[in-house]
């Protein structure tokens, strides 16, 4: 009987312990007090806004107004992060790789503001798309063609999650048909097509976001990864993965929406949010999004004053399709979704 | 019956029926033999990828482990993992007990349809768990838009992680618990019942001390397998870096981000939580299967 005592006892305090263990509550940020502003931001964002930007605001914004600015994020890829949005996830801010994402929380009735009609048609920063290699290019890479080479490894963002992934297939695509164009006065659409289906033949790993393809990258894994300049340029910088960054000849400028969820946003926080929204473009943020390798949208004199920026021969926007509304359709779903992936 | 590491299986114990093994003489080399065979097959398979979290997780320096496990969002992420898991394991010991009292004592219509429901969450892809809880609790869910106007939020939320973590380890403590009720002696109850007590009497002085070893170890699975959960976290608790991010979650963004060794350095912490769970399983296995 005294056996059966000691071990209630011991069960006794197992359990206590467990109860003490769940009395340390983690604190939510958002009830000790203080405004908290929660951003969902496609995966490459991560380091600009967590490094320079949120610090910067918080401390301006304490300046002006006295009062602490904590900052909740999340980052995955842009598709990604606007089906989260659209399922009800608290995002009040949202920085997305594509304006069609922004298009989609708008038709879900997220954003009831008209962020096109803003002076920067709401891009808060831009960058070419851009081929890493490995140290020494052994594959010999120089621009798209050369990824459809046989035995070239290829990592690329699934453009169904990711908006990085999307912008890849645009630049090469439109790469093709800029070069055509310049050298024949007519864009050459079977060749570009051809071209998109002899890389996407070389692709072996189609990760969730740009950002866990440069992982799987630096994991030691491909020959070849298209990607964001700045995140290639970022990895050179972190100087872990022997890397090359290969211009191709003509790409295409990634430009990156901002947008307030509006919805999601209540009235005692409207102001802090519209201010961070709004530093987004002051000279302080786009330099730091500079420091961070994007292009500036606000002030070209820093982007020529940024060395580390390659030399592109024929870049090219997102206009050239005629913006996203031609793009998604034309390119993303009739060339690439029924003419590429399902061959 | 037998006791494997803690759970309760009912075996036939085999060992009179088998004939002693013809004896061996000298030295018996299928002892030694088998014995790395078994080391050397797990050595692909287990040991050397638990060793590359542990290589890689202090491949920087123990100073930078530290730093990494100490990081406020990593203390965050283990906190709330085990919170949320603690309630999980509440829940469903509580739960397994009540259905394995029910579904081993009464037989009715549709009994083998609910044993079956309960088990079913074990065979469910968690990323399936957590759709469903979205689409039922989200704020546009099939109840949570109801509840969207009274400004209750379930998805999310630390509750989300809970209620995820409940349905995903939902069979765990009943399938431990229940064939220990399926085989406990009655005459004991019955015995009890005699001298006059009540229901309630005999339950928590007769039956529930018999079930001491399965609840301990349906819990300490229970919680070992909700700690760990990623595919339905993912999808319900919002992902936000220290608000509703677990540790799972925190080891994934942390991999994405190409910051290995901070995903290690959690990942060795979770390595080592499951090895204390499984040890205790199997060194107090005789503590918990006193009968």
């Amino acid at each position: 009987m005294k056996q059966t005592f000691n071990k209630a006892a011991l069960l006794t305090l197992m359990l206590l312990a467990l109860a003490l263990l769940a009395n340390c509550l983690p604190q939510q940020s958002a009830e000790r007090g203080g405004l908290n502003i929660t951003l969902y931001g496609f995966s490459v964002m991560k380091e600009s806004l967590e490094k320079a930007v949120y610090p910067a605001f918080a401390a301006k914004w304490k300046q002006e107004h006295g009062q602490d600015v904590g900052f909740a994020s999340s980052f995955a890829g842009s598709e990604t992060v606007t089906n989260q949005i659209l399922q009800g996830v608290p995002a009040e801010i949202a920085i997305l790789s594509i304006d069609r994402d922004a298009q989609r929380l708008k038709a879900g009735g997220f954003i009831t503001s008209d962020w096109h009609a803003t002076p920067y048609k709401g891009i808060v920063n831009k960058t070419p798309f851009v081929i890493l290699v490995r140290a020494g290019n052994p594959k010999g890479i120089h621009d798209f063609p050369d990824l459809a080479k046989p035995g070239v490894e290829i990592i690329h963002p699934d453009p169904v999650s990711s908006g990085g992934a999307q912008w890849s297939i645009l630049a090469i695509y439109g790469s093709e048909l800029v070069k055509s164009e310049k050298q024949s006065g007519e864009p050459d659409t079977a060749h570009a097509l051809q071209t998109l289906q002899a890389i996407w033949r070389n692709v072996k790993s189609t990760p969730g976001s740009a950002r866990e393809a440069r992982t799987q990258f630096e994991t030691g894994f491909g020959d070849a990864l298209i990607t964001y300049e700045l995140d290639g340029l970022l990895m050179k910088e972190a100087k872990k993965t022997p890397m090359e960054i290969v211009v191709p000849k003509a790409t295409i400028f990634s430009e990156h929406p901002a947008v307030v969820i509006d919805k999601n946003v209540t009235q005692t926080k409207r102001a802090v949010v519209d201010a961070f929204l709004q530093y987004l473009w002051s000279e302080e943020a786009q330099k730091a999004f500079v420091k961070f390798h994007f292009y500036s949208v606000t002030n070209d004199a820093l982007n020529q004053q940024h060395t580390e920026f390659g030399h592109i021969e024929m870049p090219f926007e997102i206009s050239y399709f005629g913006g996203w509304d031609k793009a998604y359709p034309q390119v993303i779903e009739g060339i690439f979704r029924n003419r590429v992936q399902r061959k | 019956m037998r006791s494997v590491l803690g759970l309760r299986f009912p075996v036939l114990d085999m060992s009179s029926v088998i004939p002693t093994m013809r004896h061996v003489r000298g030295f018996d080399v299928a002892r030694p033999l088998s014995i790395w065979m078994l080391i050397f097959m797990m050595m692909p398979l287990v040991f050397l990828p638990l060793a590359s979290i542990f290589i890689f997780g202090t491949s920087s320096g123990l100073g930078n482990f530290w730093t990494a496990l100490t990081a406020p969002a990593a203390v965050f992420a283990l906190k709330l993992s085990m919170v949320t898991s603690f309630w999980a394991t509440t829940f469903n010991v509580l739960f397994g007990l009540f259905a394995a009292y029910v579904l081993s004592r009464y037989n009715f219509l549709g009994r083998n349809a609910l044993i079956v429901t309960i088990s079913l969450p074990t065979a469910i892809p968690t990323a399936v768990a957590g759709f469903a809880l979205l689409l039922l609790w989200g704020p546009y869910g099939t109840l949570g838009r109801f509840l969207r106007p009274q400004g209750i939020q379930v998805m999310f939320t630390a509750g989300a992680i809970v209620l995820a973590n409940i349905f995903v380890t939902f069979p765990l403590a009943f399938g431990v618990i229940k064939p220990v009720f399926d085989t406990m002696s009655r005459s004991l109850e019955e015995a009890s019942a005699t001298i006059g007590a009540t229901r309630w009497q005999t339950f928590w002085h007769v039956t529930l001390p018999s079930l001491r070893g399965a609840i301990v170890s349906g819990a300490l699975l229970t919680f070992a397998r909700a700690v760990g959960e990623f595919g339905s976290t993912i999808l319900v608790s919002g992902n936000l870096a220290g608000r509703t991010q677990t540790a799972p979650l925190y080891i994934f963004a942390k991999f994405n981000e190409g910051q290995i060794e901070a995903a290690n350095a959690i990942a060795i912490v979770l390595a080592l939580f499951s090895f204390l769970i499984f040890s205790v399983l199997f060194f107090a296995r005789d503590w918990l299967d006193v009968d």
